[in-house]
């Protein structure tokens, strides 16, 4: 049986358990850090730390009606400040949920600072919280009693390696991103406007059950060649482009990158379409296609505990010929988990050193997209998503390449 | 600015990219003056900005749209002694032509690359006061690199300074987002009939706002289907059970274009049979909005503002009664609620500059009937109150 840490992946994830096993991982990292809590503003650090569900909103909607979480070190469950009280979760007390906050205001912040000292009373001395994001109203409410430190250090142990329940969360987002992309593709005709695309994607994804959706859907029409642009600060290729109205047209090629949320965790699909009634690849075109299966499976045959960053980038390169497959200003493989794109990543420009440190795990989750470009006939793109089992990898997206033959 | 094209990358169909889907050169050069002014007067040499809203007034740039609130980072930089906003962009599609190349730096994962890009940008190494629109625990040591010698100080008052009191050209967005918000509106009435869910109506909001050509929306949070019996409660994330015949439903759309963005409230009754009691509510809920709204005058503080409401006898609001709306939210943000610790409302203090474009949210609730929520948008003119929106109110809506 496929498993990670002893354990299978579920069909559903018990989100109960998924809530309470990450608490526990905040809660050891506290002490490995020596802090007494957390204190979360940004979207995905609160969505781990509470499992609190809120509307996807836009980034600066999302700055003044912020859900907070604080984390109390040794204390068996978070707090939560939240416009949506209606997203928490059911086993979180009512003196743990608490109203809104708006700490980027100076009123606001009062508010939270007073709630702060109100949660750690008592610790007397100084505190220390590690924090995502503190806005000056809040630096100024909070005064000189509290040091703050980067949260990354406690959550980013915390959220590298995934329970089984978090895999479930991140295959069910999967499932939904790419049954939607089903109903979407058959749109990629000429004549269509790529919002036509993003409006049956989003009504789609509500329809099959998704919490939200992370990511303006990418259609991007591709230039054959890097020289026809856009210019780049590096050369390579320009991607993601934000979506428009634009028309479509024949034998233009897509490269299609969507991501939404299931019980707070991201979804990333990517695939390459081309936009015809009849859409069928050139040999060029297959031929790239191929490239980059051969890349992705030289990389997952490498896929299992013990392995480092270095040896899949490697294997990653040597499979396209001393190419390096992936572009410039991204990855060869990220993460994905509360956040669209999150440790592990490799081929980043973090070095080589980096990823030879990084060694594979069980419960890492991979989102490979190796890029094939082809200069003079634009490029394949696609990603697919595996996690780290005790012994390999177990696939966590399962969609078709249409209209390339796999 | 030196001339751009020949330079800039022309894709397949012959458009340059992106540049068809930037704002007017004319809106975009009043944001930049408006921004260094309020530079000048704040005495900061360098601003820092994290969020998408702050980005696109400074540069007029066409970004990615991703949910949520991210970690604070530099993601512009606007340097008062160059006049100059240095972008992180990997490419130039979708920049204005007045943030050149060379005000580019690109994406890195790596922090000693971005404080090598921060530290490349003339004029920050000289700053002698360096604002911020946030901060995180681990940014002010990035920046200390890059200026050493600055001060580091809150960025918050010059950037509000420009942003919030809006140019006819911008409230003209604001009300052409509206338009894209009512279309939504509407859409959502002709789906409302009994037996259809608040995802159901979600669903049809998303899809025509993208259909519209604006494809993502400000909040998902757009419809709340109220109950006929029991106590009420305003809720924001969509439910997947059918809504009765009799229900009260409050859809809330909003839209963007060009990145200003709309909005509308209104409440409509599922299968259209009005009652004596649902009319009474909507009575109650537009007599107290309207007496809010009479109240958005220049000079207004946010305390008037709550006590134009209160006076009306109604119990608080459940969400801001008033929040600025430019490129997205904006402050001010006024409440009624009592919160912990402060014992009244936040936003009190704030001060309602003319030209400011508020959303004003009326929520009336009755158990046994339902709530009733009623938004508009409300320009703070010289002269007084303007309203934006223009959809039918009352629970009957289109049909009466």
């Amino acid at each position: 049986m496929t498993t990670v840490d002893g354990q299978p992946v579920p069909a559903v994830a018990d989100r109960p358990r998924m809530r309470r096993e990450r608490h526990a991982k905040l809660q050891d990292q506290l002490v490995a850090q020596g802090l007494d809590g957390l204190l979360l503003l940004t979207t995905s650090a609160v969505s781990y730390a509470t499992g609190a569900d809120a509307p996807a909103t836009d980034s600066a909607r999302a700055a003044l009606q912020r859900p907070v979480a604080v984390v109390v070190a040794g204390a068996p469950r978070p707090h939560l400040f939240t416009p949506y009280p209606e997203g928490a979760p059911p086993e979180l007390p009512a003196d743990h949920v608490h109203l809104a906050v708006v700490p980027d205001l100076d009123d606001g912040a009062a508010v939270l600072a007073g709630a702060l000292r109100e949660l750690f009373g008592g610790a007397g001395g100084r505190l220390r919280l590690g924090a995502d994001e503190v806005p000056h109203p809040l630096a100024r409410a909070l005064g000189p009693g509290i040091d703050v430190v980067p949260a990354s250090s406690v959550l980013g142990p915390a959220k590298l390696c995934k329970t089984p329940d978090e895999l479930a969360c991140i295959r069910a987002a999967q499932h939904i991103n790419e049954l939607a992309m089903l109903d979407v593709a058959p749109l990629a005709r000429p004549g269509n406007r790529q919002t036509d695309l993003t409006a049956t994607f989003l009504r789609r994804i509500v329809e099959l059950g998704a919490e939200g959706n992370g990511i303006d859907p990418i259609w991007q029409v591709m230039p054959a060649s890097r020289a026809e642009g856009p210019w780049t600060v590096h050369g390579d290729v320009a991607f993601p482009l934000p979506t428009s109205p634009r028309i479509l047209e024949e034998g233009d090629v897509v490269w299609v990158d969507s991501g939404i949320h299931v019980g707070g965790y991201a979804s990333d699909f990517g695939r390459t379409w081309i936009v015809s009634d009849d859409p069928r690849p050139t040999p060029r075109q297959q031929a790239q296609f191929d490239r980059w299966r051969a890349v992705v499976d030289a990389v997952l045959a490498r896929c299992k505990p013990g392995v480092s960053s270095l040896d899949l980038a490697r294997a990653a390169v040597e499979a396209d010929g001393g190419n390096r497959p992936w572009i410039e200003h991204f990855y060869l493989i990220h993460g994905v988990g509360t956040d669209s794109a999150e440790m592990p990543m490799v081929g980043t420009d973090l070095g080589e050193a980096f990823d030879e440190r990084q060694v594979l795990a069980p419960g890492m989750v991979l989102v490979l997209e190796p890029v094939i470009w082809d200069d003079g006939a634009a490029g394949y793109r696609a990603e697919d998503i595996v996690a780290v089992t005790d012994d390999g990898w177990l696939p966590l997206s399962d969609h078709p390449y249409d209209p390339f033959a796999a | 600015m030196s001339d751009m094209s020949g330079r800039r990358g022309v894709t397949t169909s012959g458009v340059r990219p992106g540049e068809d889907l930037l704002d007017d050169p004319v809106v975009r050069a009043d944001r930049r003056r408006r921004l260094f002014a309020a530079m000048a007067d704040a005495g900061v040499d360098a601003l820092v900005l994290g969020r998408p809203a702050d980005v696109a007034f400074a540069t007029g740039a066409r970004q990615l749209w991703t949910a949520g609130a991210r970690p604070f980072g530099p993601l512009c930089v606007a340097v008062a002694a160059t006049e100059r906003t240095h972008l992180l962009s990997v490419w130039d599609d979708g920049v204005p032509p007045e943030v050149g190349h060379e005000d580019l730096f690109g994406l890195t994962w790596n922090p000693a690359r971005l404080a090598a890009a921060l530290s490349a940008i003339p004029g920050l190494a000289d700053a002698r006061r360096v604002g911020t629109t946030s901060s995180t625990p681990g940014f002010p040591r990035l920046l200390a690199g890059a200026a050493p010698g600055a001060e580091v100080v809150d960025g918050g008052a010059a950037l509000w300074a420009a942003r919030l009191p809006k140019s006819p050209a911008e409230v003209e967005r604001i009300v052409a987002a509206t338009a894209v918000a009512e279309g939504a509106l509407a859409a959502m009435v002709a789906a409302l009939r009994p037996g259809a869910s608040e995802r159901d109506l979600l669903a049809v909001y998303l899809e025509r706002i993208a259909a519209a050509g604006a494809p993502t929306p400000p909040t998902d949070g757009v419809v709340c289907a109220t109950p006929t019996t029991g106590p009420v409660a305003l809720h924001r994330l969509a439910r997947p059970e059918p809504i009765a015949a009799g229900q009260l439903v409050a859809l809330d759309p909003g839209g963007f274009h060009r990145g200003y963005e709309g909005g509308v409230g209104r409440t409509r009754v599922a299968g259209g049979r009005i009652t004596a009691a649902h009319g009474e509510l909507a009575a109650r809920t537009q007599h107290a909005l309207a007496a809010v709204v009479a109240a958005c005058r220049p000079g207004a503080t946010g305390a008037e503002i709550a006590a134009a409401w209160t006076a009306t006898g109604e119990p608080p609001p459940p969400v801001p009664l008033a929040h600025g709306v430019g490129l997205g939210m904006e402050p001010p943000v006024v409440t009624v609620v009592p919160d912990v610790g402060v014992g009244s409302g936040i936003g009190a203090g704030a001060v309602l500059a003319a030209g400011t474009v508020l959303a004003v949210t009326g929520w009336v609730a009755e158990p046994g009937v339902g709530g009733c929520l009623e938004r508009d948008l409300v320009l703070v003119a010289e002269d007084g109150p303007q309203v934006l929106t223009t959809a039918p109110r009352g629970p009957g809506g289109e049909a009466t």
